[in-house]
């Protein structure tokens, strides 16, 4: 009885720590940078989220920056979706002498640090005038969103029986033909699981927005977060909480609108 | 069964005499279907690999670099800002893995032992949700000399327990270390749960049978049979580490004086700050051999399961 009740009191006491930072994000977040005395407000006093929200989108170019980030995601998440699913059909459906080979080919990308990446990355869009520019961006979202949206429809479309793709080319259905409609359309579940995980992706990515753009008509949301961070003592921490609060608020949604999905997710990603 | 019956049919005479023109062109069509992703992969991520691998090996010049073998990795172990680096990421290693998965491991156990637990996860599991750019700035409020944390121990009394947090080594890494278990633990709790639901109830009955009640029920019947899903939290959760960067740029840019940095931290100031190109290539290729070293035996695993 006396375990049961430490082990309650150890769970809620937990619990409400572990909601300190949040509860402070959306406190002094949402109050307004004139009451604001420089130290942190414990109760909601005042209320100034919009004021707030009104300055990050001035000094921090938080609108174009949201845009940006709303369309690299979008765009390089379906893009790399459609991609990695036609590699997909092609190593399960399709007869190619080595289909582990082009496996790792596709998937090795994943395993290792962005760092190994960045400088020669950053040098050749320096020489082909793709730094600071959008499409620079997206081709490299695209690339990185790959190999783990492969690796998914990969698995996913391995369970599609062999004999309907047998059936249909007896038919005489060219390979393009069957992709477009047995494996499309079945695999349009695992094809929205992973446009949603490289979604998210590309929305937290900080590291490729700072290395290879710096203008705030190119830059994405994290790297316009980070110069907000940057100009913290100027324009007041309720204005950074505030661009932290808005940045979060897509990702947390998709998450609670797709724990499930999240979950199983994590025991196959690394 | 499918297998055998294919390469069967391959052998009898009818088919052979067929074949000859098909695969190859059915070959070729797959490498029509593979050819976008192989070329976006290979020219963006493996090309670039290739290209710092090789890069490491060269001196810091810009132009007529010269081969200098392994003088990049050996003036690493040499340099006071990289060493002190080093000693952050082991830091790093330690914390990722006992903080996530001690906490996360007995909130679990915990919130599943009662009915209101889905609450209570729900408090743990929500920063995972947040972006780490943004889990910096919160942290970075509470974390100020004259943030949160230092006016709510000043206002309980306890100003003796103030300190610059995030200004002195090593407290500050330790601090962000912390911050980013905050994130962190909500995956290893969720991993958790999933194991602990996964566990066959008849074993924990007979195990009541057996008189084994609390902790030497945990210790012998429940903990062993999380080893398999303990692996792969232990695998996350060092790569997750390793690879944190985010959190360290926004919360201080690897600084007071270089001294939050972490490999994933050196390698870009070396690159971008320091514009010493060489080095920083033997730092990501240092840091890329410690992810994969440490993720290896996790790796296993899954490259059994997929090939």
């Amino acid at each position: 009885m006396l375990g049961r009740t430490i082990r309650n009191i150890a769970v809620i006491v937990l619990s409400l720590l572990w909601l300190v930072p949040t509860y402070l994000l959306i406190v002094n977040g949402v109050s307004s940078v004139k009451g604001f005395t420089g130290t942190a407000h414990w109760l909601p006093t005042s209320f100034g989220f919009f004021d707030n929200v009104s300055t990050a989108w001035s000094v921090g170019s938080f609108g174009p920056a949201m845009l940006n980030s709303l369309i690299y995601a979008v765009v390089s998440g379906g893009l790399a979706v459609l991609v990695a699913s036609l590699a997909g059909f092609a190593v399960v459906a399709m007869p190619s002498r080595r289909p582990a080979f082009w496996f790792w080919v596709i998937y090795a990308g994943t395993l290792f640090p962005l760092q190994m990446f960045l400088r020669p990355l950053f040098s050749s869009y320096a020489k082909l005038n793709l730094y600071d520019t959008r499409l620079g961006l997206f081709i490299i979202y695209t690339a990185m969103c790959i190999p783990f949206a492969f690796f998914v429809m990969r698995n996913y479309l391995a369970a599609v029986p062999r004999e309907m793709v047998e059936a249909a080319r007896i038919d005489g259905a060219p390979w393009w033909r069957v992709f477009a409609s047995v494996h499309f359309p079945l695999g349009r579940p695992a094809m929205a699981a992973a446009f949603i995980f490289q979604f998210v992706w590309v929305w937290n990515d900080l590291l490729f927005g700072i290395t290879l753009s710096f203008s705030p008509g190119v830059r994405p949301l994290m790297a316009a977060l980070a110069g907000l961070q940057g100009n913290y003592s100027t324009v007041g921490p309720p204005v950074v909480l505030a661009g932290a609060l808005i940045v979060s608020l897509p990702t947390v949604i998709l998450f609670f609108a797709f724990q499930r999905l999240f979950v199983s997710s994590l025991r196959t990603n690394i | 069964m499918s297998a055998t019956l294919e390469r069967f049919s391959t052998r009898t005479p009818s088919t052979s005499r067929r074949k000859p023109r098909r695969p190859l062109r059915d070959r070729l069509a797959s490498i029509a279907f593979l050819l976008p992703a192989v070329v976006l992969v290979t020219l963006l991520l493996t090309a670039p690999f290739a290209d710092t691998v090789y890069r490491s090996f060269f001196d810091d010049r810009f132009v007529h670099q010269s081969f200098s073998g392994f003088a990049n990795y050996h003036r690493m172990f040499s340099d006071s800002a990289v060493l002190k680096s080093l000693l952050n990421t082991l830091f790093w290693l330690i914390g990722t893995v006992v903080l996530p998965i001690g906490l996360g491991l007995s909130i679990a156990v915990m919130t599943n032992a009662v009915k209101w637990g889905r609450i209570a996860r729900l408090a743990i599991v929500l920063p995972y949700a947040i972006s780490g750019a943004a889990v910096a700035v919160v942290w970075n409020f509470m974390l100020q000399s004259d943030g949160a944390i230092n006016s709510a121990l000043k206002s309980l009394g306890l100003s003796s327990l103030q300190h610059d947090w995030l200004l002195n080594w090593p407290l500050n890494t330790v601090v962000m270390i912390i911050a980013n278990a905050w994130q962190a633990t909500g995956v290893a709790v969720i991993l958790f749960l999933v194991g602990l639901q996964a566990i066959p109830p008849d074993t924990i009955e007979a195990s009541a049978l057996d008189g084994a009640y609390g902790w030497t029920r945990f210790r012998h019947v429940v903990f062993p049979q999380l080893r398999p899903v303990t692996v792969v939290i232990v695998g996350i959760s060092l790569v997750n580490g390793l690879k944190a960067f985010d959190l360290i740029w926004v919360l201080s840019q690897g600084g007071p004086a270089r001294s939050t940095e972490t490999l994933a931290l050196t390698m870009y100031w070396e690159t971008f700050v320091l514009q010493r190109p060489g080095s920083g290539a033997a730092v990501a290729v240092v840091l890329t051999i410690v992810v994969v070293a440490v993720s290896w035996f996790y790796l296993r695993r899954q490259l059994r399961a997929s090939y």
